[in-house]
């Protein structure tokens, strides 16, 4: 079996963050966690290339470099492609998954890579590769490449990897079954019910806990803030949020606002009827009520701006991120509590 | 431990008898210092730098190892190290930069 083997400038032995701007390049055979992966391999298959790509060049040049990296790829005619261990670089990571989608779609053969599961790359391209969970830095190495080398041991062999040595690649596979779902379910419900242990056809994604802030003490002279997932915005939605995966929130001025309206305010959202937000996005950003309460002195006042942005589909590390911007926001103008709508 | 070390270490393991050369490390943690200890032992654990794949089987030691530091002026380690050798955790980074040098140094 041959294998061309990507790495980013660092790995490749260029050089660190100062030469991230490398242009992609070719080299015979196997360079750096290279020769670890073909000493892991034995003579079960053959590294005979090496792409070698700097971070900042891949990520800021995307088409060209999927498209010149995968030229390089093509020419060595390899039965398989690995990529990275990329740890928790995001960018490399980010690269390494971009190398495995056009390698996949163009190409057809398996990407092998690893990853720690936080990387953006995980989340992104999971579906063209079979990535190894590894640790978070380059210390991962010596686990890495064996588990690395395993999985392609396996599909040297014309085996799929086992199930638990790679991370989950979010793929429905269609089989058949003996028994119909509705009895699968009351068997396992059953089971659950007796306190025997039973395996669920589809584990539902984890969440993470986050912890209660402090009550608000005294909500009379408390500062509200609206911030929504729901995506009202001003009429015409001025910043262009997306009504899906949207990629940036909005800070709209509510200094002036005692009501909105259909004139004024409509909702970005796609994944719900925006009939009745449209008609009346109070219903969404309860401006209105809020007022209300400021003038009955329940609050304290509502913030001068309410932050939105669209939560259909929006992944959870970008909601993360714009969470983050937020809050530092509502900080600086000193905000008490916040009232968080969605849809 | 970074390219440009990796480069000075291979240089001098060229130029001077291997079994007379001595690393002597500083890390602030245990894990950091016996990568570092590996890497100019067994190789660049990451495989990334100029040692990637290169076993000089170095000795490497941290300055807060007994037999180091017994060879330094106790006045000028007073000076110099006594301060960190307090705030850091030295039993750990001893006992793993050690770990180390008895897997991987060849002398």
């Amino acid at each position: 079996m041959r294998i061309v083997h990507y790495l980013n400038q660092f790995f490749g032995g260029i050089g660190g963050e100062e030469h991230a701007g490398h242009r992609p390049e070719v080299r015979p055979g196997p360079v750096g966690p290279g020769m670890a992966l073909k000493a892991a391999l034995g003579g079960t298959a053959e590294i005979v290339a090496t792409v070698i790509c700097g971070d900042s060049w891949f990520n800021e040049n995307l088409e060209e470099a999927k498209a010149t990296v995968l030229g390089l790829i093509r020419q060595h005619e390899p039965d398989l492609v690995v990529a990275g261990p990329a740890f928790n670089a995001g960018r490399y990571g980010m690269a390494c998954g971009a190398v495995a989608q056009v390698v996949t779609e163009q190409l057809g053969i398996p990407v092998v890579t690893g990853m720690y599961p936080e990387n953006p790359g995980v989340e992104v391209y999971r579906r063209y590769a079979w990535v190894v969970e590894t640790g978070n830095s380059a210390a991962a190495m010596r686990t890495a490449i064996p588990a690395m080398a395993a999985i392609v041991k396996r599909l040297a062999a014309g085996l799929e990897p086992e199930p638990g040595t790679y991370l989950e690649r979010g793929l429905r596979v269609n089989t058949f079954a003996a028994e119909r779902g509705s009895a699968r379910a009351v068997e396992m419900l059953v089971r659950k019910l007796k306190g025997e242990p039973f395996t669920t056809e589809y584990p539902m994604p984890s969440f993470d806990r986050v912890p209660p802030n402090p009550p608000v003490k005294d909500l009379s002279k408390a500062k509200i803030a609206l911030v929504t997932s729901g995506g009202i915005v001003p009429k015409g939605n001025p910043d262009h949020i997306e009504s899906s995966s949207a990629s940036k929130y909005g800070k709209y001025y509510l200094g002036d606002v005692d009501d909105l309206t259909a004139e004024t305010h409509q909702t970005a959202h796609g994944g719900y009827d925006p009939t009745y937000a449209n008609a009346d996005a109070d219903r969404v950003l309860p401006v209105d009520v809020m007022r209300e309460l400021e003038r009955e002195g329940v609050i304290g006042k509502l913030h001068d701006y309410w932050y939105a942005t669209v939560g259909n589909g929006t992944s959870v590390a970008n909601a993360r991120a714009y969470a983050r911007a937020i809050a530092e926001d509502l900080k600086k103008y000193e905000v008490d509590a916040v009232i968080l709508t969605s849809t | 431990m970074d390219m440009e070390n990796q480069r000075r270490v291979k240089e001098l393991a060229e130029k001077y008898p291997k079994e007379d050369l001595v690393v002597i490390l500083g890390g602030a943690e245990a894990e950091a210092s016996g990568l570092a200890a590996e890497t100019v032992s067994n190789g660049d654990p990451a495989w990334a730098g100029p040692l990637a794949g290169v076993q000089l089987g170095l000795k490497a030691y941290h300055i807060f190892e007994p037999e180091i530091k017994e060879q330094v002026d106790p006045a000028v380690y007073e000076e110099q190290v006594s301060l960190m050798e307090m705030v850091l955790d030295v039993d750990a980074i001893v006992q793993e930069v050690r770990s180390i040098r008895e897997q991987y140094a060849a002398w």
